[in-house]
């Protein structure tokens, strides 16, 4: 305890014609159990009222607060002070549109993203509200969930060299979330259609297999697993016709 | 259906093409590792004495292996140049932005990545003028190579060349079982130690050869 904590917080208001990018210096003590969320909220009330960051669940669970921590793509609400240096340096997360200071907007780009890929079950089953839901295998329904646990946080893309070089890739997120419905038996949608949309060098192809999407998700989402999997299943449809009989049954 | 960002007059096609670019791109590098470890296996065997390093490049030029070998071997160089130089930026915005994300993250994937494409452009170059040097005076015999790197320049020419190769050989087997999913979680960070000792050893054995060939006294 005891210690003084001093943040370097990027600051530039994209609204205000007179404000410039720059870094802003604020000193805290240290408290005990501090997060990052407790640390900004104190210096917005107690230091600069004109900070922005964006909190909502401050557990983990709504991705509002991802940003770039001693530069890496971190929760904010999840990262305790105790386990950070005494400097600690805060930016918002790249690719996103910058809203101001720390907030950044994901929502464009992740319905942007959905809509590319179109993620949502494709069926042509007429819906019966009256009828029982229609029962799924346990592990696969645990298949899917372990996919589904994603809280579009946007980390892993921040934190992707081929998607801040290239503003076509669709990123980790978008090809976990392909990957959950490839798995879910509602989804009608055929290996083709599957392939249409990611068996692109803005899709699977692009991706260089660099892992910090992996190494940076804050939910540990098996994204290396899943790009891997893609990638060879992607890469087989292709080839399909071409394959003897007995490499086929891989899907 | 692809969704086109930009207005096309007709849909954007999407064809398998990228696919088979990937296969291309990973066939060819996976079949210059398996020559670069047959070609350390030769180069390596004048340790064990200049009559060994005959006896194996007559075999390979008795079967054939070295002259049908050698120009498909310089054919796939050429393919998996081009297949793999479509990911390297050549934009300087893009090359700051790669580098400073390496920065930032302090992530070794990220600098194993940035490694392997500077490393690629100097095996372009100088992995260019060493095939052509070796196919364009065939056959390979010690005495040829040992007098070829006693002139000084070749010495120094392989003292670069050697660890590049190693090392983008080295990180692209890693990266070949990372992209197709060859390895799980854990799995990664005990196949990541094993290559990087390999890489060490290719290295070490490589320089004892060089070495060799700098001492070996010509007829
Ligand atoms: C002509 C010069 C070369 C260039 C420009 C080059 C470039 C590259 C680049 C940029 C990558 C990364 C590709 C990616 O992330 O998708 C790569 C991968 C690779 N390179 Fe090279 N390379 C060259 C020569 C070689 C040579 C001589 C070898 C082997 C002896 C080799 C073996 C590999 C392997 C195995 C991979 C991994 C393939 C993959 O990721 O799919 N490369 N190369
Ligand atoms: S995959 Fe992980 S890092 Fe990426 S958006 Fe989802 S939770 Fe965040
Ligand atoms: S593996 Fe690398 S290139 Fe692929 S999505 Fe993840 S960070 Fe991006
Ligand atoms: S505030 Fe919801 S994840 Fe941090």
């Amino acid at each position: 305890m005891g210690r003084t904590l001093t943040f370097n917080i990027f600051r530039y208001n994209p609204s205000d014609p007179a404000s410039a990018p720059h870094m802003d210096k604020f000193t805290l003590d240290e408290t005990e159990r501090m997060t990052l969320f407790i640390a900004l909220n104190r210096i917005r009330e107690e230091l600069d009222p004109t900070l922005m960051f964006d909190f909502c669940c401050r557990a983990g669970i709504c991705g509002a607060c991802a940003m770039v921590i001693n530069g890496r793509p971190g929760l904010a609400c999840h990262t305790k002070t105790k386990e950070m240096p005494d400097e600690i340096t805060l930016m918002p997360l790249p690719v996103f549109k910058l809203v101001g200071d720390l907030s950044v907007d994901t929502g464009v780009w992740f319905r942007t993203m959905y809509q590319k890929i179109e993620s949502w079950v494709h069926t042509d089953k007429k819906f019966d509200p009256t009828a029982q839901e229609e029962r799924m295998d346990n592990g696969l329904a645990e298949q899917i969930y372990e996919l589904d646990r994603c809280i579009e946080c946007g980390c892993c893309v921040g934190a992707c060299g081929t998607a801040l070089m290239r503003e076509d890739f669709l990123g980790a997120v978008a090809l976990n979330r392909l990957a959950r419905f490839i798995l879910d038996p509602r989804d009608q949608r055929t290996e083709k259609d599957y392939f249409d949309v990611v068996g692109t060098d803005e899709g699977i192809f692009g991706c260089m297999g660099l892992l910090a999407c992996e190494d940076v998700c804050p939910k540990q989402i098996p994204l290396q697993e899943q790009l891997g999997k893609l990638r060879r299943k992607m890469a087989l449809a292709a080839v399909k016709n071409i394959l003897p009989k007995f490499l086929k049954k891989d899907f | 259906m692809s969704v086109p960002t930009t207005a096309t007059h007709e849909g954007l096609p999407v064809g398998k093409l990228s696919a088979y670019l990937d296969w291309a791109q990973m066939l060819t590098g996976a079949a210059l590792i398996l020559f670069m470890w047959s070609h350390l296996i030769l180069v390596s065997s004048i340790l064990l004495g200049p009559g060994v390093m005959n006896g194996l490049a007559w075999f390979f030029e008795a079967t054939y292996m070295a002259q049908v070998g050698g120009p498909l071997i310089f054919l796939c160089f050429l393919v998996h140049f081009v297949l793999a130089a479509r990911k390297i930026p050549f934009n300087t915005a893009q090359q700051r932005v790669m580098l400073a994300n390496a920065k930032r993250l302090r992530h070794p994937d990220t600098w194993l990545w940035i490694v392997q494409a500077v490393t690629a452009m100097g095996i372009l170059i100088m992995g260019a003028i060493h095939l052509w040097v070796v196919l364009t005076n065939l056959p390979i015999t010690a005495e040829k190579s040992a007098a070829r790197i006693q002139t000084g320049f070749w010495f120094v020419f392989y003292l670069f060349l050697l660890p590049m190769v190693e090392l983008h050989v080295g990180i692209g087997f890693y990266r070949i079982l990372v992209k197709w999913g060859f390895v799980d979680r854990p799995g990664r960070w005990t196949l990541k130690k094993k290559e990087n000792l390999l890489t060490a050893v290719f290295i070490g054995i490589g320089l004892l050869s060089l070495l060799r060939y700098y001492f070996l006294p010509l007829k």
